[in-house]
């Protein structure tokens, strides 16, 4: 029976033509894209503070159309590799959601804290590419999108259950579907042929021991969710702060010296992009 | 309003051998062009064409299908039989009863027909549009779909003829051969396709005014050419290197991104170290028209790419000789 669930609703996810985004993002993108003198740097910085946005740039760069599949996890070099035309199709295809729900914009604004936050732990961890953590932590919620497009009537269940129990959203997708969004992620990440790093990031984010490959982003992203929800920038979808785990951060090669760094770095960041409309 | 495209989009005259006894169809197909565009040869005979197609091929053939010795498929045949001529453009002119049953296309190897009574209008863009179709189908890289060498040395050629200063950039990757090695050729392709991308769009982005030179081609395996204006060459490599070195991480295995590049061992057993994968850019300056022919600019360009080699990582090197 469970079983029989999970192919339905993974079919019903999977079919997920088109996702909204918020008007702000779009707008400017949009704006950035027509102006002639605009640069690749402007509009993939603009972009990277949208989830859905990038999960449609890194969808496309990776599909087996341009022959290199799951190789491409920054926005920039996607940009680079897609060139102008293909992102203006990628903004045209984009709608905007009409009535911008509350619970929408604050998950929003969580996925670009978990993002900078992700960014700032690679960096103070001592990793190359912190753009790529960065990524990940933007699209960690990625499956919260897809599953409020795709299953509604779920959303609202799983809402009316973190409400009236006061238990995390993640729990509360358990209890209601079986299983949480870190299962939607898994399934699109493969779906979509994003690159290892941010899938395994993706789908391990709460339970970052079992990363088998890409354990420090993964634990990256764990982290930083912890943080952000700490911080309470954004929401989730509940009121709860995640568990932290230990290991994670030893994964990181952190000590609490560090983690206290990067929480004061965090927290001015935060003040410079909460500037930023949702 | 005359309905000729003008003056001509080729490059050059278009030579069409027409087979047919029908003389009228000669006469209509001659004034649709403008003088020098197009070139037609006409034979009554299949057989009397034959020997010129083998030794001299046209850029078209239009073969009537009733012809006294064969048919125009049998002739289209015989020519497309060969690998050679395979990509000589035919065009079959049939009547309407030919029409009756259809035609077997996998039999006969034809890539467009026309037929009685012939419009001229149609006639004419048939065969421009199958002129060009050709062309364009000729020289695609079959990887990265760019332009092969001989539109590389034709649009070379082409600019040093007119005297026109312009910046001819020649990309090839370094070690590029380690990775093919070690991953395999579909692995090797994901990179050459990277790329092709990559300097497509780094040019477009460089050069946004479509009136201003610019080119990419694909002259074969990790080499790549593109043309710019002499002003524009400098920051195309340096975009190129800066985007290229970026992404080319993303195509290493997880442990040989952390270690920097490919541990292997040669032919002789000893153990070898490949850094990651760079490129390297020699730029050929036809300033004031110093150029003679296409080919000087390969010459140039293959000395200065040794000194570009020289450098470990990516980089370009720009020809300073003046003329």
């Amino acid at each position: 029976m469970q079983e029989d669930l999970q192919t339905l609703v993974k079919g019903q996810v999977l079919a997920v033509k088109d996702l909204p985004t918020l008007p702000g993002v779009l707008d400017e993108v949009t704006k950035l894209v027509q102006d002639p003198d605009s640069s690749t740097e402007q509009i993939s910085k603009a972009i990277s503070r949208d989830q859905v946005l990038s999960a449609k740039v890194l969808k496309m760069v990776n599909s087996p159309v341009y022959g290199f599949p799951g190789r491409i996890s920054s926005i920039q070099h996607a940009l680079v590799l897609l060139g102008f035309n293909v992102i203006r199709g990628i903004i045209i295809s984009t709608s905007v959601f009409d009535i911008m729900q509350a619970a929408m914009k604050g998950l929003w604004q969580h996925s670009l804290g978990c993002a900078t936050a992700c960014g700032i732990v690679a960096r103070r961890a001592g990793y190359e590419e912190p753009e790529e953590f960065a990524v990940a932590g933007l699209l960690h919620d990625l499956g919260k999108v897809v599953a409020a497009v795709q299953l509604p009537e779920m959303l609202e269940r799983i809402s009316e259950t973190v409400r009236t129990r006061d238990i995390s959203f993640y729990q509360a997708e358990k209890e209601i579907m079986g299983f949480g969004h870190d299962r939607i992620n898994s399934w699109l990440g493969r779906h979509w042929r994003l690159p290892a790093n941010l899938r395994e990031a993706m789908a391990w984010h709460h339970k970052p021991e079992s990363a088998q490959n890409y354990p420090e982003i993964t634990a990256a992203v764990h982290v930083s969710d912890f943080l952000v929800r700490a911080f309470e920038f954004g929401n989730a979808g509940d009121d709860h702060i995640s568990y932290l785990s230990p290991k994670a951060v030893n994964t990181l090669g952190l000590r609490m010296a560090d983690l206290e760094r990067i929480m004061d770095e965090l927290a001015e960041s935060f003040l410079d992009i909460s500037e930023l409309t949702f | 309003m005359d309905a000729r495209v003008s003056p001509c989009y080729f490059n050059h005259p278009q030579r069409i051998f027409l087979v047919t006894v029908d003389s009228e169809l000669l006469r209509l197909l001659e004034q649709l062009w403008w003088p020098g565009c197009m070139e037609f040869v006409h034979f009554s005979r299949a057989t009397d064409a034959l020997e010129m197609l083998f030794e001299n091929p046209p850029d078209l053939l239009l073969a009537d299908q009733r012809l006294p010795d064969m048919t125009g498929a049998q002739l289209a045949n015989l020519v497309k039989a060969e690998n050679v001529y395979r990509q000589l453009p035919v065009i079959l002119c049939l009547d309407h009863e030919d029409m009756e049953y259809p035609w077997d296309w996998n039999e006969v190897e034809v890539d467009d027909f026309l037929f009685r009574p012939f419009m001229a209008a149609e006639a004419r863009d048939r065969i421009n549009l199958t002129l060009l179709r050709a062309l364009r189908a000729l020289d695609a890289n079959p990887l990265s779909k760019l332009p092969g060498n001989t539109s590389i040395i034709q649009r070379t050629q082409d600019l040093v003829e007119r005297k026109e200063a312009f910046a001819l950039g020649y990309v090839d990757l370094d070690h590029f051969k380690s990775f093919n090695d070690k991953y395999g050729f579909s692995r090797g392709d994901e990179v050459l396709m990277m790329t092709a991308r990559l300097i497509v769009n780094t040019v477009r982005d460089v050069v946004r005014d479509k009136r201003e030179l610019s080119f990419v081609g694909h002259v074969g395996g990790d080499d790549f050419v593109f043309i710019v204006a002499e002003k524009r060459a400098e920051e195309v490599c340096r975009r190129i290197i800066a985007a290229f070195d970026g992404i080319v991480r993303g195509f290493y295995d997880q442990a040989d991104r952390k270690e920097g590049g490919i541990r292997s061992t040669d032919r002789k057993g000893n153990a070898c170290y490949f850094p990651f994968m760079a490129v390297s850019i020699a730029v050929v300056l036809n300033h004031g028209g110093k150029l003679k022919h296409a080919g000087e600019a390969a010459t140039i360009a293959a000395g200065l790419k040794k000194k570009a080699k020289e450098n470990p990582g990516s980089s370009y090197v720009i020809d300073q000789r003046r003329a």
